[in-house]
């Protein structure tokens, strides 16, 4: 009996292994085709803007209008600093909204001293229903500035208002700690200019971690020497230079940062603004945008400029990064959920036939498998079911390739953007880069699990985010944007 | 069953793949670390030898040829750099070295390419170095919207009437690059396109007109009035509405009279842009008109009622406070934001 049940296991774990071989094997391949895609995609990229006089966007009155929505929350340190690179940024046709979402500290009070700011009536079109506005403020010296101070109701609701309030054809979603470069905006309302069809477009986030930062501007890029932070740094550059350039080849994406992201005002409040009981607003959005693009008709094309760029802060705590990746993950599983009937859809065209099941399949569900993989090899080999080959088969699908990829991304991030300019620098990304496989990833895989476990009983809160910050920074209240 | 030999080459395959890309890396370190310096060095002598010759009133044929020497990357880097910060005679010597060292020949190989991306390359240099050549005048007919976005953005430093025409007729262009382009350069050019503008206007209808409009808004040359009129009683919603922002623009009363009535227009975006037309005015006149208007159901126009009451000063202001007494809530509300705004922000 016991033999029988021995001999069972063994040729379970024998079977289950080679399944998850031929998904990181199929999963391995994906990667290579996007790496392909992400090049050639940089490269067409690079021949446009090559030479570029963006500066005429500055001078002409014909540009587009832009509104920044900065929702902040508990920011009284830092929303002085973060304001005035906002107004200083070189864009003509620009409008600064900051979005008080029930602040408890002294958030409002700084940005009445430092600004100038006078209460006006505060009535404005709501479109979309949102927590109620408490005040409204405009600024004596500055035109285009104007702060809403609201009750605490979230991002996505703090967004939501924002909306009401822009006067902007379009509207950048950031967060209140983003440093958007000064050319950023220039840069990314090019696919806007280039065709209609564009309803959103995202830009590179890059880790602030390691690097100056003066008057709200990143003076000097430097790779962290945090073990985490670097990491990370790491990560974003694959996830930008070579994700999500790559999709925007093979049919675009559907991930905008929330960090950083513009969007058609009016497409945006026709599909509802931002949904407030999810914790992936971002991409939700995103993803509604381009569902109803099939089914109503009308702009649905979601670009990503890969050289506009904002900065981040990434947490260098294990805490606070693993509940910001099961944040990411719980709001991943839950937007897939939402839109599941475009799942090999045909009416969704390329996303229902390629983007959403790649996003379920492999962004959603790598951890799984890559957690069953792990418990299953080890199993095999206690067991004897699997030989020391086999593990050495499995670590290198299902790490190895994606080390030779980041090894490519970091080439390609060198030769294209090259904003790691130091021997120093380019030595630490490889250490990281290699470092990554060892520990980290594995951590990831278990925040990630922890999001579907969350996602599954139905768990929707933002969790605690502490930043370092530019400045020091208070503690968080009640709900953390 | 998967055979331990399979296993063995897809193993081999991952590790050879690896060990690839991991070389690729470091490769690319030691390949930096000897060009990059060599690049640096010779872009640091183009930028030397380039100020020298800009600067000086005798050519320099030892310097001209060492600049000869380097690969065409360097040397165009190092022309556009400088084209960005010279103008008039400056400009033109260094358009005179630019063609003895041969970067302008280059380009217009590149202008004649069969390949965009190196026809877009050589069109942003003769561009940027307002080279009046008419290779780069034919590309405002290229089949890249992205080459016809560009030759426009050449022709604004070439206003002649030829230039002119063949860019107005790329108002109706269905590639948006191509449109803002041509506009932003009609707006660069001034005064001189005004008359063609006119004349087109005279003749066209539709999206073309519409982005005809824009820039005649921008341009606010009286000329426009006339056309501006006829226009603005056309059926097609967003031709009345820049129509009536032009009206605001040029201003004059055959202008305001129509604004007036534009208010009562069945679109609220034309009560909207005529509201705020009549604003930009200061037609005091409109005073009572606008007053009605804070009543009208549409968010916008109400908004634009109230900002040109405020612009009309002290009559219209007189207005707003009557409405905060009124019995129109909406009205009265938003009098009273826009009478709350700071001078800065009602502009």
């Amino acid at each position: 009996m016991t033999d029988t049940l021995r001999m069972g296991f063994n040729e379970l774990l024998v079977s289950g292994k080679i399944v998850l071989l031929i998904y990181f094997v199929g999963v391995n391949l994906w990667y290579l085709a996007l790496l392909i895609s992400s090049m050639l995609e940089l490269r067409r990229h690079f021949l446009l803007i090559s030479e570029e006089s963006r500066h005429l966007l500055l001078s002409s009155t014909l540009s587009p209008t832009i509104s920044i929505l900065a929702p902040a929350f508990n920011e009284e340190a830092s929303i002085e600093t973060t304001l005035r690179s906002l107004l200083a940024l070189q864009y003509t046709n620009l409008e600064v909204i900051v979005i008080s979402d029930g602040s408890t500290d002294r958030t409002v009070q700084v940005l009445i001293d430092r600004f100038d700011l006078v209460p006006v009536k505060a009535i404005y079109e709501q479109r979309v229903k949102t927590q109620p506005v408490r005040s409204l403020y405009r600024s004596s010296t500055y035109p285009s500035l104007v702060v809403v101070d609201k009750e605490n109701g979230g991002k996505a609701d703090a967004l939501n208002v924002g909306l009401s309030f822009a006067g902007g054809e379009l509207v950048c979603a950031m967060d209140a700690d983003t440093l958007i470069e000064a050319d950023g905006l220039q840069r990314m309302v090019r696919p806007f200019l280039l065709s209609t069809e564009v309803v959103a477009a995202g830009g590179t986030i890059r880790v602030v971690n390691g690097s100056q930062v003066k008057y709200g501007r990143v003076v000097k890029t430097a790779v962290p020497t945090n073990l985490l932070a670097g990491i990370q740094v790491v990560e974003y550059l694959r996830a930008f230079l070579f994700g999500r350039l790559g999709w925007n080849r093979l049919g675009g994406n559907i991930i905008v940062s929330g960090a950083f992201g513009l969007f058609q005002r009016e497409a945006v409040l026709s599909a509802g603004g931002y949904l407030r009981d999810t914790v992936g607003e971002d991409m939700e959005l995103v993803l509604r945008l381009k569902r109803l693009s099939h089914e109503r008709g009308g702009p649905g094309k979601v670009a990503f400029v890969p050289d506009s760029v904002a900065w981040t802060e990434v947490p260098e705590s294990t805490a606070v990064l693993g509940r910001q990746r099961d944040r990411w993950h719980r709001g991943l599983a839950d937007v897939l959920w939402r839109h599941r009937r475009m799942l090999f859809n045909p009416r969704y065209g390329v996303t229902g036939l390629f983007i959403y099941p790649y996003y379920a399949l492999v962004e959603l569900l790598a951890p799984v498998f890559e957690a069953v993989g792990l418990a299953a090899l080890a199993l095999g080999l206690a067991s004897g079911a699997a030989d020391w080959r086999f593990a050495g088969l499995f670590y290198l699908s299902a790490y190895g390739l994606g080390t030779a990829l980041t090894a490519v991304t970091l080439i390609v991030e060198d030769v294209s953007f090259h904003r790691y300019e130091t021997f120093r620098d380019r030595a630490l990304l490889f250490v990281w880069a290699l470092l990554e496989n060892l520990g980290y990833r594995q951590l990831t895989v278990y925040w990630r699990l922890r999001g579907v476990w969350k996602f599954l009983r139905g768990r929707k809160d933002w969790g605690k985010m502490d930043r370092k910050g530019f400045h020091p920074l208070p503690a968080s209240g009640p709900r953390a944007l | 069953m998967i055979s331990n030999h399979l296993l063995d080459v897809v193993m081999l395959t991952e590790i050879g793949l690896i060990g690839l890309a991991l070389s690729l890396y470091l490769l690319h370190g030691v390949w930096l670390l000897f060009n990059q310096r060599r690049g640096l060095a010779q872009t640091e002598r183009a930028r030397e030898s380039m100020v020298r010759l800009v600067n000086s009133t005798v050519v320099d044929l030892e310097q001209i040829e060492s600049l000869r020497k380097l690969p065409h990357s360097v040397q165009t880097k190092a022309f556009l750099e400088v084209a960005r910060n010279v103008s008039g005679s400056g400009m033109e010597r260094l358009r005179f070295v630019a063609q003895q060292v041969g970067v302008l020949d280059h380009a217009r190989k590149l202008c004649e390419s069969r390949r965009w991306t190196r026809r877009l390359r050589g069109a942003r240099i003769l561009s940027q170095m307002d080279v009046p050549d008419p290779l780069v005048l034919k590309l405002l007919i290229d089949r890249h919207p992205a080459l016809r976005a560009q030759a426009a953005e050449w022709a604004a430093a070439q206003p002649s009437l030829p230039v002119i025409a063949a860019m107005l007729r790329l108002l109706a262009d269905p590639a948006t690059q191509a449109r803002f382009a041509v506009q932003t350069a009609l707006l660069r050019m001034g005064a001189v396109a005004a008359g063609p503008l006119t004349t087109y206007l005279e003749r066209n209808s539709g999206s073309a007109a519409e982005a005809g409009l824009r820039v005649a808004e921008s341009l606010a040359e009286p000329r426009f009035e006339q056309v501006a009129l006829r226009l603005s009683r056309t059926a097609d919603v967003a031709i009345r509405t820049a129509a009536a922002k032009l009206l605001g623009a040029v201003g004059g009363a055959e202008a305001a009279e129509r604004l007036l009535e534009l208010l009562g227009d069945e679109a609220f975006q034309v009560r909207a842009a005529a509201a705020q037309s009549l604003g930009r005015m200061h037609h005091w006149q409109a005073g009572s008109g606008l007053s009605e208007r804070l009543r009208d159901p549409n968010w916008p126009v109400r908004r634009q009622a109230a900002l040109a009451l405020r612009a009309i000063g002290a009559p219209g202001v007189l207005f707003l406070r009557r409405a905060i007494k009124g019995n129109d809530r909406f009205a009265a509300d938003m009098a009273q934001q826009i009478l709350d705004l700071p001078a800065a922000a009602a502009g």
